[in-house]
């Protein structure tokens, strides 16, 4: 048994694996708040008052960053992070994103076309999925949000739709599934499928098998 | 060292790596919740022995030596009451060197493609089947790149236990891994191995 990992292309490609959990995004918040409220008396909240400034220095790096990417970004194609999308799918779960009720794609094309005329349509999918939808921007593109629940367990999955000319394909590994070609990420526990179809620009995003995301998918009506 | 100081030096040392803590305790625990309360225990103890912490030395390495002591009493205490296997007693025997090498074989075409088809879920849930010094020991080496000396400080066990838990515990993560590769066809099932 061979025991040097440099030699090893099987350990090399666990530990790689296994080291990419790493970067598995982790919500801390419950979390600090309730270590604030163990650990800071309520006569003592001065003591956290380096926090927000710390924050709020963090806040405008990100702001400048997001600034300067939708100035560099404003024409062309652009490509969404994995994080970028994860972070979106994320908020609109939790509701942190605002989104209206909607109780099938053509509901959530028709208020989204009220609230943005050139809003990409969302292709048909059949009603038990459809939830919310909402209208949001990734690097100066528009892209249509609409919140399913998938299978049994009713698990959240998001789909994004924009034009195919605004949004570019990641590289990232492809995988077939009933003849159709999907382009599979993750960005922590979330799995991704990516595609292309009738001029759109289509992402599945969940804490779901990739498998059940591109039969979902399949489910799409362009 | 006044309430105050303390509580500015944990915040501006031990703070930023909370997310390290709590991603660190998932894995251990396999879920969410147990994790939480992990991770919150850790970092309170963290905070009441700030104080024990000594700068210049490895921050992280400190909090996961933390986790690792609290994550084996809360072992104890489940296994007094419910009868559970402790720490100590989870060592496992070597592997059986043609059981390993026979399995490994379905990984060969292109591992790296294979193992990051698995979701994050679904490797964590795989470490669960490992025994807790071998998922430690991936934690450490494997997650975070610590170095074997760092790691064996912290599991307190030789550098060459590390090595060897390291290696055996990749082998058996991908043999835990293996049923799911099968039945999400990431990798072809061997009809030889079928027939025998």
């Amino acid at each position: 048994m061979n025991t040097n990992d440099e030699q090893n292309p099987l350990d090399q490609a666990t530990a790689a694996r296994l080291h990419r959990l790493s970067t598995m995004p982790v919500d801390t918040s419950a979390l600090e708040r309730t270590l604030r409220a163990a650990i800071s008396p309520p006569s003592k909240r001065s003591m956290w008052r380096a926090w927000p400034a710390r924050a709020i220095a963090a806040s405008l790096l990100i702001a400048s960053l997001v600034l300067a990417v939708m100035l560099t970004a404003s024409s062309g194609s652009v490509l969404a992070s994995p994080a970028q999308m994860a972070q979106m799918h994320e908020d609109l779960v939790s509701g942190r994103l605002p989104s209206m009720q909607a109780d099938s794609v053509e509901a959530a094309n028709k208020m989204l076309a009220a609230q943005s005329p050139a809003s990409p349509q969302v292709p048909s999918l059949p009603p038990e999925h459809v939830m919310a939808c909402c209208m949001q921007s990734v690097k100066n593109k528009k892209v249509a949000c609409v919140l399913l629940k998938e299978g049994m367990e009713g698990i959240p999955v998001s789909m994004m739709v924009a034009n195919a000319s605004d949004m570019r394909l990641p590289v990232a590994p492809t995988r077939t599934f009933n003849g159709e070609t999907y382009y599979v990420q993750s960005s922590g526990l979330l799995n991704m499928v990516m595609m292309k179809r009738e001029g759109r620009w289509v992402c599945l995003i969940g804490q779901v098998a990739v498998e059940r995301m591109m039969e979902l998918a399949g489910k799409l009506r362009f | 060292m006044s309430t105050d100081i303390r509580t500015a030096r944990f915040q501006a040392v031990a703070w930023p790596h909370l997310a390290t803590v709590v991603r660190a305790a998932r894995i251990l625990c396999g879920n969410a919740a147990e994790a939480e309360d992990l991770a919150q225990e850790t970092m309170i103890k963290a905070y009441r022995g700030i104080d024990g912490f000594a700068d210049g030395t490895d921050i992280k390495a400190w909090l996961l030596t933390i986790l690792r002591r609290t994550r084996i009493d809360r072992v104890r205490a489940t296994s007094n009451t419910a009868g559970q296997v402790s720490i100590e007693a989870s060592g496992i025997d070597p592997p059986e060197p043609d059981k390993w090498q026979t399995d490994d074989e379905a990984w060969r075409e292109n591992p790296q493609a294979i193992l990051n088809s698995f979701s994050d879920q679904q490797v964590i849930d795989a470490l669960q089947k490992l025994p807790e010094d071998i998922r430690l020991t991936l934690l450490l080496v494997d997650v975070e790149q610590l170095d074997h000396r760092e790691a064996a400080t912290i599991l307190d066990v030789p550098v060459g236990t590390i090595k060897s838990r390291t290696h055996r515990g990749r082998a058996m993560l991908r043999q835990a891994l293996l049923p799911l590769a099968r039945d999400l066809r990431f990798i072809r099932d061997d009809p030889n191995r079928r027939e025998g």
